[in-house]
């Protein structure tokens, strides 16, 4: 089965977001802490990145590339990128993958590349 | 309320310490004490960050109290990420303005360089959201790169006005002798020289490592007292005049406007409205510039300059020892160092130092209001205090 990473949808007013939270940011009063989980969209357009040359100590590679996109319908995910040269505002496509790698645990989260 | 006055300091020097972390929190302390002439207090603060994680010790503010042996005096330590040292001070105003206490010892310590950089900068990322943010490995120079990238694209940001606040804040360093890194640079020798990506190489693209702070061991210290006690003492009336603090998204990504540090913005203006003060009456400030970029962005946050024009008042010089609104004085974090629970009492002590005159070398003239801006997370925890000197 694929591996999806999902929003969070409130019940009441429809906002979305990314990350996960237990109140909605927009109605902003605890009994509105329902929510649905919707899958993330998969394309977007890159708002910012960086080439990151001493990635944290358990990273087996010399650089990391990381960005934030914001994904078709306005939210927001920071991931990593497998994108040669990245630009701001192009276009990348996300896909759920392994992110870190945490003793023999894979962690999953979002890969870029350009759409 | 209360009014609040500073009525003691100390400091340690900001480098790689030798002595144990309860130590590098009593120095300053002992300092402080014997500024302020007492010899007891009502109650301890200790900020701190990573001693749990970084030091194998917890109960840091039990082994302060104890060691000065100030007990039986309360104590406790404040958390509060990077912006803990600001925290604890916001804490000792509370307390002594309520009138619960009439004496309160707030004293910041970090000790990072037990570690190796790698490690403290895996530390310090732990502030970052945990799915979201520091399972892709992101870090704060990462973040503070992705941030700088997007000011240069909309406002014009180039990575020479980055390396002039670096080379700004390095000499000031250069007259404090606590700070931590007593190096002089020039932008040539950082950005123009065919040196210049050995001497200065990348850490995340845009930023290079003289656009970052050291990581620093570190202790500084403040003694609260109300007016009856501070004029009792017979110091300098420093008076702590306003304090502020606003939160922000865990996740930098979900910032309304990503351009912008709103939690720096709102914690500066309830800091100048409980004070009564407008940014144009500061004439000395400490910004939180862990990464070149956050000066420049605090300056236009808290009001000194317009959004977008920071790093054109840099230009100008405005922001240098000798302009109209020093920044950094003592060398900010770029050139003070880092020790991230201290770094927020180390501010308030430069401020504090600069409003009594006895501030040396890089002594701003006449200054009487000054301000405090310290940065928890990336923007999401921010505490902003103003000084004003009265007598």
């Amino acid at each position: 089965m694929p591996r999806e990473i999902y929003a969070y949808k409130c019940r009441r007013c429809g906002r979305l977001h990314y990350p996960y939270r237990m109140v909605c940011k927009n109605c902003g009063e605890n009994e509105h802490n329902e929510f649905d989980p919707v899958p993330l969209p998969k394309t977007g357009t890159l708002l910012t990145f960086t080439e990151l040359h001493n990635p944290p100590s358990d990273f087996e590679v010399p650089r990391l590339r990381l960005g934030i996109v914001e994904l078709d319908g306005g939210i927001r995910i920071t991931g990593q990128l497998e994108i040669g040269e990245p630009r701001i505002g192009m276009r990348v496509e996300g896909e759920v993958g392994v992110v870190r790698t945490e003793g023999y645990d894979n962690r999953y989260g979002v890969v870029f590349r350009e759409a | 309320m209360r009014d609040v006055y500073v009525v003691g300091i100390g400091i340690t020097s900001f480098t790689r310490l030798e002595y144990p972390l309860s130590e590098i929190a009593a120095y300053p302390a002992m300092m402080a004490l014997r500024d302020a002439g007492l010899a007891a207090v009502d109650h301890l603060y200790v900020a701190n960050m990573g001693s749990g994680r970084v030091n194998h010790q917890t109960g840091l503010a039990s082994a302060v109290a104890d060691t000065l042996s100030l007990t039986p005096a309360g104590a406790e330590v404040i958390e509060n990420g990077p912006a803990s040292g600001a925290s604890a001070i916001k804490a000792g105003f509370l307390a002594v303005a309520s009138g619960a206490y009439d004496t309160v010892l707030v004293t910041g310590a970090e000790r990072m360089r037990e570690v190796n950089n790698l490690e403290a900068t895996d530390f310090v990322a732990t502030l970052t959201h945990p799915i979201a943010e520091n399972i892709y490995g992101v870090t704060l120079p990462s973040l503070a790169a992705m941030f700088t990238r997007l000011y240069m694209e909309r406002y014009g940001v180039t990575e020479r006005h980055l390396a002039m606040v670096a080379v700004k804040n390095q000499n000031n360093a250069l007259l404090n002798e606590f700070a931590h890194l007593h190096q002089r640079i020039t932008v040539e020798g950082i950005l123009d020289s065919p040196e210049a990506m050995t001497n200065n190489p990348y850490v995340s693209t845009p930023l290079r490592f003289f656009d970052c702070c050291p990581v620093s061991d570190g202790g500084a210290c403040l003694i609260l007292a109300s007016r009856e006690m501070a004029e009792g003492l017979g110091r300098p009336l420093v008076r702590i005049a306003g304090v502020g603090q606003a939160t922000d998204t865990h996740c930098v990504h979900e910032r309304e406007e990503p351009t912008d540090l709103l939690a720096v913005r709102r914690a500066a203006s309830q800091a100048f409205e409980m004070a009564g003060l407008a940014p144009s009456d500061v004439d000395v400030a400490e910004l939180h510039d862990a990464f070149t970029i956050l000066e420049i962005v605090e300056s236009e946050e808290v009001g000194f300059f317009p959004k977008g024009e920071g790093h054109l008042a840099l230009e100008r010089g405005e922001t240098s020892l000798e302009g109209r609104l020093p920044i950094n004085p003592s060398g900010g974090l770029k050139g003070r160092g880092h020790p991230v629970g201290a770094t927020g009492v180390a501010q308030a002590h430069e401020i504090v130092l600069q409003l009594r005159g006895e501030a040396g070398e890089r002594q701003v003239a006449d200054a009487r209001v000054g301000f405090t801006c310290n940065f928890g997370g990336f923007g999401n925890n921010v505490v902003c205090l103003a000084f004003v000197r009265e007598n």
